[in-house]
C-alpha cells in the first residue's frame, strides 16, 4: 500500500542525480576541444567577410585591457572569468552572425560552470566589470572593430584553450 | 480738528511706513529674489511684523467697522523681537515634492519662557502655486505650517498671511516664494569633448536648465580607477574648457560642478569617460556622390606621426598618399571622393614597419542618395505566406530592412513612387523583426501572396541615414514552391524509363517540370541527364539499354511568369520490369591475397557485370554469392550488382558460386570456383606471348597426357591505373576468360610492353598450375631506326663489296695518320706487315675509325650453355633490349628476319635449372618439359642456330659504322652494359672468351685469362665453340664465301677493332 508513495520519492531523487552527474574530465576535454575549434572556425568565418587589408593590425595587444589579450590560464576560474568577459562583450554588439558565435561561447561556458560546480571551485565576479562597460559604451559606435578585436581575442584564447585543456581539471 | 489733523498725521504716517515697507520689500526682492524674503541656506526666510489696531481702539474708542491693521516684511537677517511680528520660513521637502512655509509669531516664544496667559494670536497663512493653481491654506494659534505639492516641478509660490487677536486682524502683502533658489543647482549634463583640427581637446558641458543662474564651474579629472588624484580646473562663465596634458590610451574620468547666483555648488556631474587615441574630424560626414569629403584624424599619441599616417577606406583598400595632407605633427587629413551613394568608412592607421597599427575608431561617410543593395527575395520552401530576402552590403553598415504593403499591383506603384515618396506614411512601415545588425537577409512572415511590397535598406548615421533603391516585390512573383513528389518510375523491357509524379498542392498555378535521372551502375561515373520542361506529370524516356535502375528526381516552377525552380525533390530508385528469373550467373575471377598480419587469406571476387543485352525481360537486379566450404554448411550473401565480392578463406577447399538473381528469382545456369591449397597440376606445356603496338597474342599448349581444363583465365596488371590512386590489386587486375577448346588468344588494347600474363588452366575442380610471362616491348621509333640502319649498312656492304681495293685506298685516306697515335711512336708502317709487328702488346690498342673491309668480317661465336633461367637475368635482358635498341643485335635481328619489334623473354612461373637453357639474347619461346635433358638439347640447338643466323646477318651489314654496329657492337656493348648482371651469365663470359680467344688463339698470353675466367666445364664449350667458329659466320644467311685463309690473313688488320677502348670504354 505503502509502495507508490515510496517509489516516487526515490524516482525523483535518482532523476536528480541523474541529472547532477558531472560530465567526466575526458569527456569533458573532448567537449571543450570541439566547442573552442567551432568556435575558431566561426570566428575566422565572421573575421574574413570583412575582407581587411592584409597589412592592417587593429588594436595592439598592448591597447583595450578591457578585453582580455592573451590571458594566462589557471584553471577554470582563470577560464570562466574571461570567457564571461567575453561574452559580455559579444552580448554588446548588433545582433547578427556573432549570435551564433555567442551561442556556442555561452554553451561552452555552461560546461564549465557545471564542472566549476562539481568541483567545489569558488567562483569570482570579474575583475574589470565596471571598466568594460565604460569601453563598450565608450565605442559603441564603432561596433565593428570592437567585434573584429574581441573575436580575435577570443580566438587566441580558445587556441590557448585547446593546449591547455589539462588546466580544467584544477579550479 | 485735532481729531482730523491726528488722522490725517496717521494716514501720513501710515502711507510713508507703507512706502518704506514697499520700498523695502522691493529692495529686498532685487538682492534676495524672493518678494519679501531672502534665499539662505536653501531656505526662505521672512520676518513679518503687524501693527494690529487693538490700541486704536483702545485710544479711539468704538469704532462701527471692525478694526483692521497693517503688516510689513522686515529685513529678515535683523530679527525685530515684537510681539506681533512673525518668522517665515520655506523650505523643500524631498526632491522638488513638497514646499512646506511654517509661519511662527515672536509671542508664541516669549509664552513660552513668560508662562503667562494672554489671547492667543491666530495665525492664517494661504499658499498658492503660481502655475499649477495649487492652494494650501492652514492656521494656528502662533503658529502655521502650509505644505503645497510641487509635483517636481520648479514653480513660484505666492503666500500670504493673515493675523488676528483679539477680534483684530492684520494682513500681509503677498509674498513670493520661487522654489528654484530653494535647492542646489543640478549637476552639468552632457559632458563631452570636441577635437579641433590642431589637435586640441575641447571639454564641453551644459547646464540642465538654460536659465541657469550657474556663474562658476569646477572641472576635475582622473586616470585609471585612481581618484584619490583629482585634477581640478575652475572655469568661470562658460561651458566649456580646453584639457591639454592628455596622455592618449588612457581612460580618463570628468566631473564637471556648478555653483549657482545663490552660491550653492550642485553636486559633480555624472562621471564621463573618455580615452584619447584618434579623433575623427568630423567622424560622420553626410555628403553627397561625387563630392569631395576631407576628415582629419589627431593623433593624440605623441609617438605617432602625422607623416606615417596611412589612411585605408573600409579598411580594405589603401588610399594613395597623394589625398594626404599633413596639418601638424599630429593631425593628418585625407581628401576622398565617393561616387556611389552608400555607406564608406576611413580609418586612419599608423605605418609599423610592413604593418598598419589601427585603433578601433572609424570615421564614416554617409553619401546620400541610393545605393543598390541588391535586393532579392524569394518564398521559403512551401510556405508561401513566407519569404526570405537577401542583400549585399558592406560589412561595416549596420542596415535596416523597411517594407510596405501595397494593394496595388507592383506595375502600378513605381508609377505612383514620386507622390509617394514624399507621403511616406511612417505608421505603414514595417521593419524587418529579425532586426539588422550584420544579417544580409531577413524573413518576412504573414505576407499575403499577391499584394505588392516595396523592400529597402537603410543605414543611419547620427545625422540622417542613406538608403538603398527600393524594390518591388509580388511574393506569387517568387515562390520557391516543394519539391513534387515521384510516385513511380519503371524501367520497361522496351528500353523505357517510365516516370509519374504529383505536384505540390501551393502555388495553384500552373506548373512546368524538369526531370533529371542517373543510372545507378557505375557510380563513379555519374552524370546527370535533365529532361524538360515538361507540362505534365508524367514522362517516358528512351534509353539506350534496358534492365538498368536509374536514380530520378523532378522539379517544378510556375509555368507562366517569373519564380523560381523548387528543390529536386526526393531521388526514387526506378524498377526493373521483369517477367522471369535470370537465366545465367555472371562469370567472374578470384584474387588471392596473404595478410600477413593477421595470418588469413583474402579472396576478393570480381564480377563481370551481366550481359544486360540479353533477355530484357529477364533482367539481374543482384546476386547471390553461395560459398561451401568443405565439411561445413552452406551459406549465401544477397548483394546488389557489385563488382567485388570479399571473404576470407581458411586454406580448406572451398567452393563459391555466384548466381543472379531479380525479383522473380534466381538463376539456374552458374559459374563456380573451387579454391584448393594442395599442390597444383601441372597441363601448360608452352605459353608464349608476342605483342606489337596495339595488340597481344597469347598463345599456349597442353601436355598431353593431362585432362583438359574447362577452361583458362588470362590475368595481368593493368599498368594505365595509378598504383597510388588506386591502391587495390582489384581495381587494377584484368582477367579474360579463355573456353578450354582455345590455344591462342590476341588481346587488343593499350599495352605498356611490360605486362605479367598469367594462364590459369581451370578444372570443375580447382585450378591448374599456372604460367606467368612477361612481354616487353621497345620503342618502336627505335627498330623503325634500327631497320633504316641495317638497310643502309646493307646498301654500304654491297658497295664495299663492288669497290673493294678503291675502298682500301680510300679508307686508309680516312684513316688518321697513324704516325701520330701514340702506340705508334718509332714505327715503321712501310715494314709492317704482320699483326704482331702492330700490335707488341694488347694494352697499346686505341680506337680510331677504321673501316672492316671484305675480306676481313669479323668472326663471333656463339655458345649455347645450359643455364638456370633467372627472373633477374631476364630484367636485366628487357632493360637492354629495350633501352639499346640501336646497340642490340637481337632487335636488329628481328628486325631483319620477322619484322617484329617486340622481343620478349620467357620463364615458368616455377623455373627449375634443369628446364631451360636460354641464351644471353634469347627472346622467343621458353618450353616447359618434364624432359629436361632433351629441352636442352632442343633449346641448344634452336638457339645457337638462331642467334647464329642473326649475327651472321649483322655483322656483315653493320660493319661500316662502328658505333651504330648491330653486330659485334652488340657483343661488346651487350655485355658492357650487363656486365653486372652477367658476372654470373657465363653464356656471355663465354662468348667473350671465345671471341678473344678467336683473336689470340695463337698468342700465350691470352690464353692466361681464359685461364681465370674459364671454369672447366666452359672449355668444354669452347671446345665445342671452337668447332663452331671452324665455320664462317656470313655463311649461315650470306652467300658469299669467304675463304678462312683471306680471314686468317685480313684478321691482323682489323681484329684490334673489337677490343678498341673507344667502343668498350672501361
Amino acid at each position: 500500500m505503502y509502495f507508490p508513495a515510496l517509489l516516487y520519492p526515490c524516482i525523483l531523487g535518482m532523476l536528480s542525480l541523474v541529472h547532477g552527474i558531472p560530465i567526466h574530465p575526458d569527456n569533458l576535454k573532448n567537449l571543450v576541444k570541439l566547442q573552442a575549434d567551432t568556435i575558431i572556425l566561426r570566428i575566422k568565418d565572421y573575421n574574413d567577410k570583412l575582407k581587411l587589408y592584409p597589412k592592417l593590425l587593429i588594436g595592439d595587444p598592448e591597447l583595450y585591457p578591457e578585453i582580455p589579450a592573451d590571458k594566462t590560464i589557471q584553471g577554470l576560474g582563470s577560464i570562466v572569468d574571461t570567457l564571461t568577459t567575453f561574452q559580455k562583450v559579444l552580448q554588446r554588439l548588433p545582433k547578427g552572425h556573432v549570435s551564433q558565435i555567442r551561442s556556442d561561447l555561452s554553451t561552452l561556458l555552461d560546461y564549465l560552470k557545471e564542472r566549476m560546480t562539481s568541483m567545489h571551485c569558488t567562483s569570482k565576479e570579474p575583475a574589470n566589470g565596471r571598466s568594460l562597460d565604460a569601453f563598450l559604451e565608450d565605442n559603441a559606435t564603432h561596433h565593428i572593430t570592437v567585434g573584429y578585436l574581441a573575436l580575435d581575442r577570443l580566438k587566441q584564447f580558445m587556441q590557448k584553450l585547446i593546449v591547455n585543456l589539462d588546466q580544467l581539471k584544477s579550479c | 480738528m485735532s481729531s482730523l489733523s491726528r488722522r490725517t498725521l496717521f494716514i501720513v504716517l501710515a502711507l510713508l511706513v507703507n512706502f518704506i515697507t514697499i520700498s523695502q520689500g522691493l529692495a529686498a526682492l532685487s538682492l534676495s529674489d524672493g518678494r519679501g524674503g531672502v534665499y539662505e541656506d536653501l531656505k526662505w526666510k521672512a520676518l513679518l511684523c503687524c501693527e494690529l489696531p487693538f490700541a486704536q481702539t483702545l485710544d479711539g474708542g468704538l469704532s462701527e467697522h471692525p478694526p483692521v491693521g497693517q503688516c510689513r516684511l522686515l529685513n529678515a537677517t535683523k530679527p525685530e523681537f515684537s510681539r506681533n511680528c512673525l518668522d517665515i520660513l520655506c523650505w523643500l521637502e524631498g526632491e522638488r515634492t513638497n514646499l512646506i512655509c511654517n509661519a511662527k509669531s515672536h509671542r508664541a516664544a516669549a509664552a513660552a519662557s513668560l508662562l503667562t496667559v494672554r489671547p492667543q494670536l491666530v495665525v492664517q497663512m494661504n499658499v498658492l502655486s503660481d502655475e499649477t493653481n495649487h492652494a494650501a491654506q492652514c492656521a494656528g494659534e502662533e503658529t502655521a505650517m502650509c505644505s503645497i505639492s510641487l509635483h517636481g516641478n520648479d514653480t513660484t509660490v505666492s503666500l500670504t498671511i493673515s493675523i488676528s487677536l483679539n477680534e483684530t486682524t492684520a494682513l500681509s502683502p503677498k509674498m513670493q516664494v520661487t522654489t528654484h533658489h530653494l535647492r542646489r543647482p543640478d549637476p552639468p549634463v552632457n559632458l563631452h569633448y570636441n577635437v579641433t583640427t590642431e589637435g586640441e581637446v575641447i571639454f564641453r558641458w551644459s547646464d540642465t536648465q538654460p536659465d541657469s543662474y550657474a556663474i562658476n564651474y569646477e572641472i576635475r579629472y582622473s586616470f585609471n580607477s585612481s581618484l584619490q588624484q583629482w585634477e581640478i580646473v575652475k572655469v568661470k562663465g562658460r561651458s566649456w574648457v580646453p584639457l591639454n596634458d592628455l596622455s592618449s590610451g588612457i581612460r580618463y574620468m570628468v566631473q564637471v560642478r556648478c555653483q549657482s547666483h545663490f552660491n550653492y555648488w550642485s553636486e559633480w556631474s555624472q562621471p564621463f569617460h573618455f580615452t584619447l587615441d584618434v579623433s575623427y574630424i568630423p567622424a560622420e560626414v553626410f555628403t553627397t556622390p561625387g563630392s569631395e569629403v576631407t576628415v582629419s584624424a589627431v593623433f593624440h599619441n605623441r609617438s605617432w606621426s602625422a607623416s606615417k599616417a596611412v589612411w585605408m577606406l573600409n579598411g580594405q583598400v589603401k588610399i594613395p598618399e597623394s589625398q594626404y595632407r599633413v596639418i601638424n605633427e599630429q593631425v593628418s587629413a585625407v581628401t576622398v571622393t565617393v561616387d556611389e551613394p552608400g555607406f564608406d568608412t576611413l580609418m586612419c592607421c599608423h605605418q609599423w614597419g610592413e604593418r598598419f597599427k589601427c585603433i578601433i575608431a572609424y570615421a564614416k561617410i554617409y553619401t546620400e542618395g541610393m545605393f543598390n543593395a541588391d535586393i532579392t527575395c524569394q518564398s521559403k520552401n512551401s510556405e508561401v505566406d513566407i519569404m526570405s530576402c537577401e542583400w549585399n552590403k558592406s560589412a561595416w553598415a549596420q542596415v535596416t530592412l523597411l517594407y510596405r504593403q501595397y494593394t496595388s499591383m507592383c506595375e502600378t506603384i513605381s508609377e505612383m513612387e514620386g507622390s509617394e515618396e514624399a507621403e511616406e506614411n511612417m505608421s505603414l512601415l514595417k521593419e524587418c523583426p529579425s532586426g539588422a545588425g550584420d544579417h544580409r537577409e531577413c524573413t518576412l512572415r504573414n505576407l499575403s501572396l499577391f499584394s505588392c511590397y516595396k523592400i529597402w535598406l537603410e543605414v543611419e548615421g547620427g545625422r540622417g541615414k542613406v538608403r538603398s533603391f527600393p524594390v518591388y516585390v509580388a511574393p506569387i512573383d517568387y515562390v520557391k514552391p516543394s519539391s513534387p513528389t515521384v510516385m513511380e518510375a519503371t524501367t520497361l523491357p522496351n528500353k523505357t524509363l517510365s516516370v509519374s509524379w504529383r505536384r505540390p498542392h501551393l502555388p495553384v498555378y500552373d506548373m512546368q517540370y524538369e526531370l533529371r535521372f542517373v543510372a545507378l551502375r557505375g557510380m563513379a561515373n555519374t552524370q546527370w541527364k535533365v529532361i524538360g520542361p515538361l507540362l505534365e506529370s508524367l514522362a517516358e524516356i528512351q534509353l539506350e539499354e534496358s534492365c538498368v535502375q536509374f536514380k530520378v528526381e523532378v522539379r517544378c516552377r510556375r509555368l507562366n511568369g517569373s519564380g523560381y525552380w523548387s528543390d529536386w525533390s526526393m531521388s526514387y530508385t526506378s524498377v526493373v520490369y521483369n517477367r522471369k528469373a535470370p537465366e545465367m550467373g555472371p562469370d567472374f575471377w578470384r584474387i588471392i591475397q596473404e595478410d600477413p598480419v593477421r595470418s588469413v587469406t583474402n579472396v576478393t571476387l570480381i564480377i563481370k557485370q551481366p550481359v544486360l543485352a540479353g533477355d530484357p525481360y529477364s533482367c539481374v537486379e543482384g546476386l547471390v554469392f553461395e560459398h561451401q566450404a568443405s565439411g561445413r554448411a552452406v551459406w549465401s550473401n544477397e548483394t546488389t550488382l557489385v563488382q567485388f565480392h570479399l571473404f576470407q578463406w581458411r586454406k580448406e577447399a572451398h567452393t563459391v558460386t555466384v548466381m543472379s538473381r531479380n525479383a522473380l528469382g534466381i538463376s539456374t545456369r552458374n559459374r563456380n570456383i573451387t579454391l584448393l591449397h594442395q599442390p597444383k597440376r601441372r597441363v601448360v606445356r608452352s605459353f608464349s606471348v608476342v605483342a606489337n603496338a596495339s595488340c597481344v597474342y597469347l598463345s599456349w599448349s597442353l601436355l598431353s597426357d593431362h585432362p583438359v581444363p574447362q577452361s583458362f583465365v588470362i590475368e595481368w596488371l593493368d599498368l594505365n591505373k595509378d598504383p597510388e590512386q588506386d591502391m587495390s590489386l582489384t581495381e587494377r587486375l584484368q582477367w579474360v576468360r579463355v573456353q578450354s577448346t582455345s590455344r591462342d588468344r590476341s588481346l587488343c588494347r593499350r599495352f605498356y610492353g611490360s605486362e605479367e600474363f598469367t594462364l590459369y588452366p581451370v578444372f570443375v575442380d580447382g585450378e591448374g598450375e599456372p604460367v606467368r610471362y612477361t612481354a616487353t616491348r621497345g620503342d618502336p621509333a627505335a627498330y623503325i631506326l634500327l631497320l633504316i640502319i641495317a638497310f643502309l649498312s646493307v646498301v654500304l656492304f654491297v658497295t664495299l663489296l663492288m669497290s673493294q681495293n678503291p675502298m682500301r685506298k680510300l679508307t686508309w685516306k680516312d684513316v688518321p695518320n697513324p704516325n701520330k697515335c701514340s702506340w705508334a711512336k718509332g714505327m715503321d708502317f712501310r715494314q709492317i706487315d704482320t699483326m704482331e709487328n702492330l700490335f707488341p702488346h694488347s694494352e697499346g690498342l686505341t680506337a680510331c675509325p677504321l673501316l672492316l673491309v671484305s675480306e676481313s668480317i669479323c668472326e663471333v661465336e656463339i655458345i649455347e650453355k645450359p643455364h638456370p633461367v633467372m627472373l633477374e637475368h631476364e630484367k636485366d635482358n628487357e632493360v637492354l633490349i629495350y633501352n639499346s635498341g640501336d646497340k642490340t643485335t637481337t632487335d636488329s635481328a628481328l628486325l631483319a628476319d620477322s619484322s617484329e619489334p617486340l622481343s620478349l623473354e620467357a620463364a615458368t612461373a616455377a623455373p627449375t635449372p634443369e628446364t631451360s637453357g636460354q641464351s644471353s639474347v634469347m627472346y622467343s619461346t621458353v618450353l616447359l618439359s618434364d624432359q629436361p635433358s632433351l629441352l636442352r638439347k632442343q633449346q641448344e640447338s634452336l638457339s645457337s642456330s638462331s642467334d647464329e643466323g642473326n649475327f651472321s646477318n649483322h655483322v656483315c651489314s653493320d660493319s661500316a659504322n662502328p658505333r651504330h654496329s648491330s653486330s659485334y657492337n652488340s657483343v661488346e656493348e651487350f655485355s658492357e652494359t650487363s656486365d653486372q648482371d652477367y658476372e654470373a651469365s657465363e653464356s656471355t663470359g663465354a662468348a667473350k672468351d671465345l671471341y678473344y680467344l678467336e683473336v689470340n688463339e695463337e698468342e700465350e698470353e691470352e690464353e692466361d685469362e681464359e685461364e681465370i675466367e674459364e671454369t672447366q666445364g666452359e672449355r668444354e664449350k669452347n671446345e665445342t665453340v671452337m668447332r663452331v667458329d671452324a665455320r664462317p659466320l656470313l655463311k649461315g644467311k650470306d652467300s658469299t664465301a669467304i675463304d678462312s685463309n683471306n680471314i686468317s690473313h685480313s684478321i691482323p688488320l682489323y681484329l684490334p677493332q673489337f677490343r678498341t677502348e673507344c667502343i668498350n670504354p672501361p
